[in-house]
């Protein structure tokens, strides 16, 4: 199979060091030399430059800025604050807190990694001084904190949606159930340990306490209601929504809390630019091999090779799950986004399954594969703020992944898990 | 401190251009990033006031590419590209580096594909300009490609003996985007 061939060409040619982005490109336009010739050249060119040229895209530098400036301005201080009144009293109260915690924050930012070191950093110290084990701190920050691009607004999601031409105000609307799900399941695992292992509370409940954090975190709760409201009700783009982001962050970090100042706009800028530069990057080389594929016919070949082995739903879809978990654990989010959907689309599409709960699935997968060694950005992340190894919090990790496995196996075979919100909203 | 590269004119003269180079360029993609943000920004409020502006999202999507080109020549110069060096690691010295030239050699190659082909596109859209903004060439929108590779191309040549003595290691500056 030609697709094989590509794949493993992308491979070798990462093998040797060169940056992904270039891989794909090159093998793409190498590709194209073979069948068209000279013209490929100047097609590669036309097709990178307007591989970058995109208005939804736009979503990614503003809310990676948006999420650096939050982190840095005391927002997550608050968040955790407060959270803490609402849950800590709970058995096993900095647990749940944790959880809560991400949840509230899956709402501002939508990427994981910012959320498990804007959250980590306060919340694992915290749990290992209290008693908690090193391992299972940073297994809870780490699995809660991948709920931040299940839950809308995300970054996952703004790049599937582009690359798959679907919308990404319904793909973040589909993500509301499956998010919360995981986030109560995950609650509900919290719960299982502390009665296990003794953990303690967070403190008692009051009434007063709570009200003084909610006072303190007013602001920052305030912004999920800005960007998602501005959102869903559908008074701004995706792409707007994350200026509105930005915006809202600058007036807090610098108006409200006034933590922040002008070297950490700074620091905030530079993470924007470098991280958005990478894979904006890897987007636009991945247009030249959007269209080798569709010259070459590649992904329609495929879609028939595996029609023609089974066109039984349960297990193409069984299929195209094993294939992006493992493809999860390997590659960042980005690299794995822009190399499978192009591929795979034609065949979701044939088989009739909608692209938004293929763009959730595919989500849930690349959630997992922040949890799961060998590549896992997130599962890092929180390793190194607890200064234990990967293999240890891994074990304490399972639970979390079984519940991530869980939510997966319902978006995937109860299409009304994720749909239903969409449906109620825009009616079909 | 004295330099490390004190008495070595040549060698300081390199590493002075990448600081002026990487200055320059974080100072433009600054310069592109707030642009973005207050084009939207002026956008969104003036629409609900009642006055859309027609060429915010054209122009807009332009002000991405040129982040994403100028932007990943910065990044060029930082190694914060994603790849996998990691696996170069177990090889003896020589080989290692003769495989990390020769992956050099391929993306050099590459950019100096596009910026060639690139540059002649330019002359192929001759008079052409923008749908929303007449008096914005697309030769002058479309520039970012053939600058951008060559800026990709000189940040590679320039830091290639540090990229030299860390091929392998971990990479600090490495993001992790989108997870």
């Amino acid at each position: 199979m030609t697709i094989l061939i590509v794949i493993l060409a992308i491979f070798l040619v990462c093998a040797l060091g060169v940056p992904i982005a270039v891989s794909i490109a090159v093998v793409a336009l190498a590709g194209m030399l073979l069948e068209s010739g000279d013209l490929a050249l100047y097609n590669a060119a036309l097709a990178i430059y307007s591989g970058a040229v995109s208005f939804p895209l736009i979503a990614i530098p503003l809310f990676i800025l948006a999420g650096a400036l939050m982190n840095t301005s005391g927002i997550s201080r608050r968040i955790i604050g407060f959270t803490s009144a609402l849950v800590g009293f709970v058995r096993g109260g900095l647990a749940m807190v944790n959880v809560v915690a991400s949840m509230f924050f899956a709402e501002i930012s939508g990427s994981a990694v910012a959320d498990s070191a804007a959250l980590g950093s306060i919340l694992i110290p915290e749990m290992k001084r209290r008693g908690y084990k090193a391992a299972f701190a940073a297994a809870v920050t780490s699995s809660s904190a991948s709920l931040a691009i299940i839950i809308p607004p995300s970054l996952t999601m703004i790049l599937y949606g582009a690359v798959a031409e679907t919308s990404i105000v319904r793909l973040f609307v589909a993500g509301v159930v499956p998010g919360l799900l995981g986030g109560f399941m995950m609650m509900g695992v919290c719960y299982w340990a502390a009665v296990r292992y003794d953990l303690p509370r967070d403190g008692a409940f009051s009434l007063r306490r709570l009200w003084l954090a909610f006072r303190e975190a007013f602001w920052a709760l305030t912004l999920p209601l800005i960007i998602l409201g501005g959102i869903f009700g559908g008074f701004v783009t995706a792409t707007e929504g994350a200026a509105l982001a930005v915006l809202a962050a600058l007036v807090i970090g610098f108006g409200v809390y006034r933590e922040l100042d002008l070297r950490l706009l700074v620091d905030s800028l530079r993470e924007g630019i470098m991280q958005t530069a990478v894979v904006m990057m890897l987007v636009a080389a991945s247009a030249v091999l959007g269209l080798y594929l569709t010259q070459a016919k590649i992904p329609q070949q495929m879609t028939e090779q595996i029609l023609a082995l089974t066109d039984n739903r349960f297990v193409v879809l069984a299929l195209l799950n094993v294939l992006l978990l493992l493809i999860g654990m390997f590659l960042h989010g980005a690299a794995a986004i822009i190399l499978v959907v192009p591929i795979v689309l034609p065949l979701v599409r044939e088989m009739g399954i909608d692209p938004i709960q293929f763009g959730i699935m595919l989500t849930l997968n690349l959630a997992i594969g922040q949890q799961t060694p060998p590549v896992a950005s997130v599962l890092a992340t929180t390793c190194s703020i607890a200064k234990t190894d990967m293999m240890t919090v891994t074990r304490a990790n399972l639970p979390f992944i079984a519940v991530l496995l869980v939510v997966l196996i319902l978006v995937t075979y109860v299409p009304a898990v994720p749909l239903s919100l969409v449906h109620l909203v825009y009616g079909g | 401190m004295p330099s490390p590269t004190a008495g070595r004119p040549a060698a300081d003269l390199r590493l002075r251009a990448v600081r002026l180079l990487e200055l320059a360029l974080f100072a433009f993609c600054v310069v592109l990033m707030v642009a973005l943000f207050l084009v939207i920004i002026v956008a969104v409020f003036s629409r609900a006031f009642g006055n859309s502006l027609p060429w915010y999202d054209e122009v807009a999507s332009v002000g991405l590419a040129w982040l994403t080109f100028y932007g990943s020549a910065l990044a060029a110069l930082k190694s914060a590209h994603l790849n996998f060096d990691a696996l170069l690691r177990p090889l003896p010295p020589g080989a290692r580096r003769a495989v990390f030239l020769l992956s050099k050699a391929i993306t050099v190659a590459f950019f100096a594909a596009m910026a060639w082909a690139g540059t002649y596109l330019l002359r192929v859209f001759g008079s052409e300009t923008l749908t929303s903004l007449d008096w914005v060439p697309l030769a002058l929108t479309q520039s970012a490609l053939p600058v951008g590779a060559a800026l990709f191309i000189l940040a590679e040549l320039l830091t290639l003996p540090e990229s030299l003595a860390n091929v392998g290691r971990h990479h600090p500056e490495h993001a992790e985007p989108l997870s």
